[in-house]
């Protein structure tokens, strides 16, 4: 704002002379884009034959980069409404918990144990948000808070109701549940064994399952990622709801000046988030049968950090759920996808470092063109 | 900018192809992949490490290391699935919680993977699975045989430091303890966690507390270092009636000062390197043992200390 | 000046403390719709504090104000959106982040129903603001250009032309020009002149004697929280007003010797 008038002058001419290829630029999801297909090109090249784009294969890396995609949804629209959310890893191994003990310990029928999970833990959102825009305390250290309380419950509770911290025996629990297919059922068996008989995917060559397809469907948990990254997309670029969460983000003050109610927007995105982290947990806990006091350990920073290099800025306000959710598959097919191509599993993290510095320097370039600061 | 962009593209490239290139120059032969659940920060699992590449080594054959950086076991099924879809010849793992590993291990060994289970587990659990062996230390049988062997030496109450708390197979060797000694486990299992100078302090404070304890029982080096570090400073050592599961350099140093009793080894080595030999063997002429394989229990005691210090953390 | 008009808000005496401080001490000013109403002032010497008095802000902690003749409460500055007394400031005017045509009807979006379901309109959003903006004298590349790609004095207009879409009876700008260069000052007071003709009033707030002068009806001076008269535009001299603020002959002199451009 305190340019000279030749400045502003010479502003407005780069403005106009702006290319297609800066226009193009300036879209949040180009370094997903961009990202998703260097990182398959590379794949392809040196992990063709391992196995990772067989019918197997490409379900591992699916599901993976599913996962990611589910809190991904959540933390991209929270930090674009300018907050952070570090107890999402924690809510997943609480939520898990909290459905282990509802319905293992306590014999509720699943159902009743899910949608209970649910509400108590969207309620937690409500209360971190609450306590973010109350206090006016930065999200970071408030859900930081969170994060040891909640990781503190989910080794205490079991260990003092069941002497343990791995609570099993959910999936026997869970057996012709309505509500629990809906989290750890397949959709499209009967397509997936067609293919095996016809011989297109791999089969089993021996044991009890002999002759069906390895993968013999779509786990519910990839619906569920592609359902929330379809919402979350919609919510944020064509209702009024996303213009709000843009401009709680971009800039709070202003926002309220004309009358956005910056408050409930962010306790809104708490909320939403919790509730990812809640999908995540159930489908974990339906699929694999049992809670442990380990589960979701640093998912918050991987969560956070496929919304970075889907092109979110940290400081809220700029962002995209479509750009969120190739960040995440970024992440899952590069952190499956070094196994394949048989890389030392300790080098995993140096790619992460390199991707997620490579990602914050061309997101700040980006901001740098937007706003037109040099 | 367009050619700045273009330089940062071409530089990621650049940092991916050599390390990529390098890993694929490998041993022709068999392929075993062993999935651990230990965190990236469990030192302990060198030893494991190290006895993979000797065996693969000795028999020509590439093997590989993989395990969940968080210690997280439901990424740890991921990669279970991960190996298997990558098709090697046999899979060496273990069976950290029966619930959520027994799916991607019966669907490996359905797909046609020999599967062997090592360190943690049962025999049974093996067996169901589908797996060909097990070979370990059954966890609360261990504890059994040591808590008993604490009251022969008259102890009466302990304290089990437990740094893997989410571990259920690591609490049983506590609940193994409890039994063995007659006394009812309550709360004498501490939660520590896996830093050094947290567990130092959390031991100390659970001593103050209860000056009543005769008997600690910590569960590895993660938390025997930092106990010993302790009562070195509260001057309980060689007081307290002190025995902890694996071996370690401080560990074993402590056998020798008689600040500790006994280490048990489980001789983690053997776990690691058997499999790879069974499994090389059982592939190139079908030769198989026909029952499972007890690394461990083994008392360490200040008797019979050299081998163990000259090898300890690297095949001890 | 139309006298057959009844003032649209009057403020009548309004003091405001803060503590022990005092920031208002008394100060009565009344806006006329279609008034270039401009209220001058060195810094501390009470403006913001009026105009957040009058948005709704603040409320005084003695005193009257009435709009449209009857006494008037806000609790919060939506609640004087809504009655027709929208506020631009200086720097929190828009997101630069956003599109502007998403700045344009942010907390105002446009809606269209498709079946159960309510969507941002942007093809209408679209068209609006690109209508909009030209009638202001920008030409924008698109409505999804960024705010931040924007000058200073489009920033200004943008908001401007938002508040008045939206009904604005009464549009107080809180020193619009203070930052600008002199082009960009000039279309900002160029559509300050636009929007009055449009009937609405504009309270308009500087420190500058030399743009108040440019588009100012009546001219108010505030200094240490008291004001100090309001004059009719044509009774007093540029000098005069400068003195009035500061009560520096010096500045004026000084204004000379620069060639006119303080």
């Amino acid at each position: 704002m305190s340019e000279t008038p030749t400045v502003a002058v010479t502003d407005d001419e780069r403005v106009k002379e702006m290319s297609a290829f800066r226009k193009a630029l300036i879209r949040p999801e180009l370094g997903g884009i961009c990202g998703t297909i260097i990182v398959f090109t590379l794949f392809l090249l040196f992990a063709h034959d391992s196995g990772m784009f067989n019918s197997q294969g490409i379900m591992n890396w699916s599901v993976v980069s599913a996962q990611f995609m589910i809190i991904a949804v959540g933390a991209c629209l929270l930090m674009i409404a300018g907050e952070f959310d570090l107890s999402v890893g924690s809510m997943i191994g609480f939520a898990g918990m909290m459905i282990a003990i509802f319905s293992v310990t306590l014999g509720w029928p699943v159902w009743m144990a899910i949608l209970v999970t649910f509400a108590l833990c969207i309620a937690i959102g409500a209360l971190n948000g609450y306590i973010v825009v109350r206090t006016g305390l930065p999200s970071f250290i408030v859900t930081l808070a969170l994060l040891f309380i909640l990781r503190g419950f989910t080794i205490y509770l079991p260990q003092t109701i069941e002497r343990k911290t791995i609570i099993g025996g959910v999936a026997d629990a869970a057996q012709g549940d309505w509500l629990a297919a809906l989290f750890g059922g397949k959709v499209l068996t009967g397509l997936f064994s067609w293919l095996g008989e016809a011989g297109l995917i791999e089969t089993f060559e021996r044991g009890t399952r002999a002759g069906q397809p390895v993968v013999d469907g779509i786990p519910m948990l990839i619906v569920w990622a592609l359902g929330l990254v379809v919402f979350g997309h919609v919510l944020l670029t064509r209702t009024r709801f996303g213009n709000w969460i843009y401009a709680s983000g971009g800039d709070a003050q202003a926002a309220r000046y004309v009358g956005v109610p910056v408050n409930r927007v962010k306790i809104l995105m708490f909320m939403f988030t919790a509730f990812c982290a809640t999908v995540f947990a159930t489908c974990q806990v339906m699929e694999f049968g049992s809670a442990g006091a380990d589960r979701g350990l640093l998912k918050e920073f991987e969560a956070i950090i496929a919304v970075v290099i889907g092109g979110a800025l940290l400081t809220g306000g700029y962002g995209s759920v479509i750009g969120a959710a190739l960040g995440a598959l970024i992440f899952g097919v590069v952190q499956q996808g070094l196994f394949f191509a048989g890389v030392e599993s300790s080098l995993f993290r140096v790619f992460l470092g390199i991707i997620l510095l490579f990602a914050v320097v061309l997101n700040t370039y980006i901001r740098r063109m937007i706003t037109g600061e040099r | 900018m367009k050619r700045k962009l273009t330089s940062l593209l071409m530089g990621a490239a650049l940092a991916v192809v050599p390390v990529v290139s390098a890993t694929l120059a490998s041993a022709e032969g068999e392929k075993y992949v062993l999935v651990s659940h230990a965190p990236d920060s469990d030192s302990w699992w060198n030893t494991i490490k190290n006895g993979i590449a000797l065996a693969g080594e000795q028999m020509g054959v590439e093997v590989e290391y993989r395990n969940p950086p968080t210690g997280d076991l439901a990424d740890m099924a991921r990669i279970i699935e991960q190996a298997a879809a990558a098709g090697p010849n046999g899979i060496i793992t273990t069976l950290a919680d029966f619930d959520v590993l027994q799916g991607p291990i019966k669907a490996a060994v359905d797909s046609g993977i020999d599967v062997i289970i090592m360190n943690t587990g049962t025999p049974e659990q093996a067996r169901e699975v589908g797996a060909l062996m097990y070979v370990g230390q059954p966890e609360y049988d261990a504890g059994l045989a040591a808590g008993m062997r604490a009251k022969d030496d008259g102890v009466t109450s302990f304290l089990c430091v437990n740094h893997a708390i989410q571990q259920p197979t690591v609490g049983e060797r506590c609940r193994g303890f409890a039994d063995g000694l007659g006394v009812d486990l309550g709360d004498s299992m501490l939660d520590s966690g896996t830093d050094p100078a947290e567990i130092k302090n959390k031991v100390l404070a659970y001593l103050s507390a209860n000056p009543e304890t005769d008997g600690i029982l910590t569960l590895g080096p993660v938390s025997a270092d930092p106990t010993i570090a302790a009562l070195e400073e509260n001057g309980m050592a060689g007081d307290l009636y002190f025995g902890t599961f694996d071996l370690g350099d401080e560990i074993v140093k402590g056998i020798k000062a008689g600040v500790i009793q006994w280490g048990i080894d489980q001789q983690p080595f053997l776990q690691a390197y058997l499999p790879v030999v069974i499994l090389t063997n059982y592939h190139r002429y079908g030769v198989l043992p026909g029952n499972n394989i007890n690394s461990g229990p083994g008392f360490v005691t200040a008797d019979g200390l050299e081998m163990v210090e000259k090898f300890a953390g690297e095949y001890r | 000046m139309n006298p057959e008009h009844a003032p649209l808000i009057e403020m009548k005496n309004i003091e405001k403390h803060f503590g022990s401080v005092i920031a208002l001490a008394g100060v009565s000013v009344e806006i006329y719709p279609g008034e270039c109403h401009c209220l001058l002032g060195d810094n501390g010497a009470g403006k913001s504090t009026f105009i957040k008095t009058m948005s709704g802000v603040h409320r005084p902690t003695s005193g009257e104000i009435l709009f449209e003749g009857r006494p008037m409460r806000f609790d919060d500055p939506r609640d004087a959106i809504e009655a027709g007394i929208a506020t631009v400031y200086q720097d929190l005017a828009m997101i630069p982040l956003m599109s502007v045509s998403r700045n344009f009807f942010m907390g105002n979006e446009p809606l269209k129903k498709v079946g159960p379901l309510k969507f941002f309109d942007h093809a209408l959003a679209a068209e609006v603001t690109m209508s909009e903006m030209r009638k202001m004298g920008i030409n924008l590349r698109g409505p999804d250009q960024a705010v931040g790609t924007l000058s200073g004095g489009e920033r200004q207009t943008v908001a401007i032309a938002r508040a008045v879409h939206f009904g604005a009876k009464v549009l107080i700008l809180d020193e619009p020009t203070s930052a600008l260069g002199v082009r960009q000052t000039a279309n900002v007071l160029a559509t300050i002149d636009k929007v009055r003709k449009q009937g609405i009033a504009v309270v308009f707030i500087t420190h500058n004697v030399r743009h108040a002068l440019a588009v100012g009806d009546r001219f108010t001076v505030l200094n240490r929280g008291k004001t100090l008269g309001t004059a009719q535009r044509g009774q007093i001299t540029p000098d005069e007003l400068q003195d009035l603020m500061a009560g520096g002959q010096e500045l004026v002199a000084l204004e000379d010797s620069l060639g006119g451009t303080v």
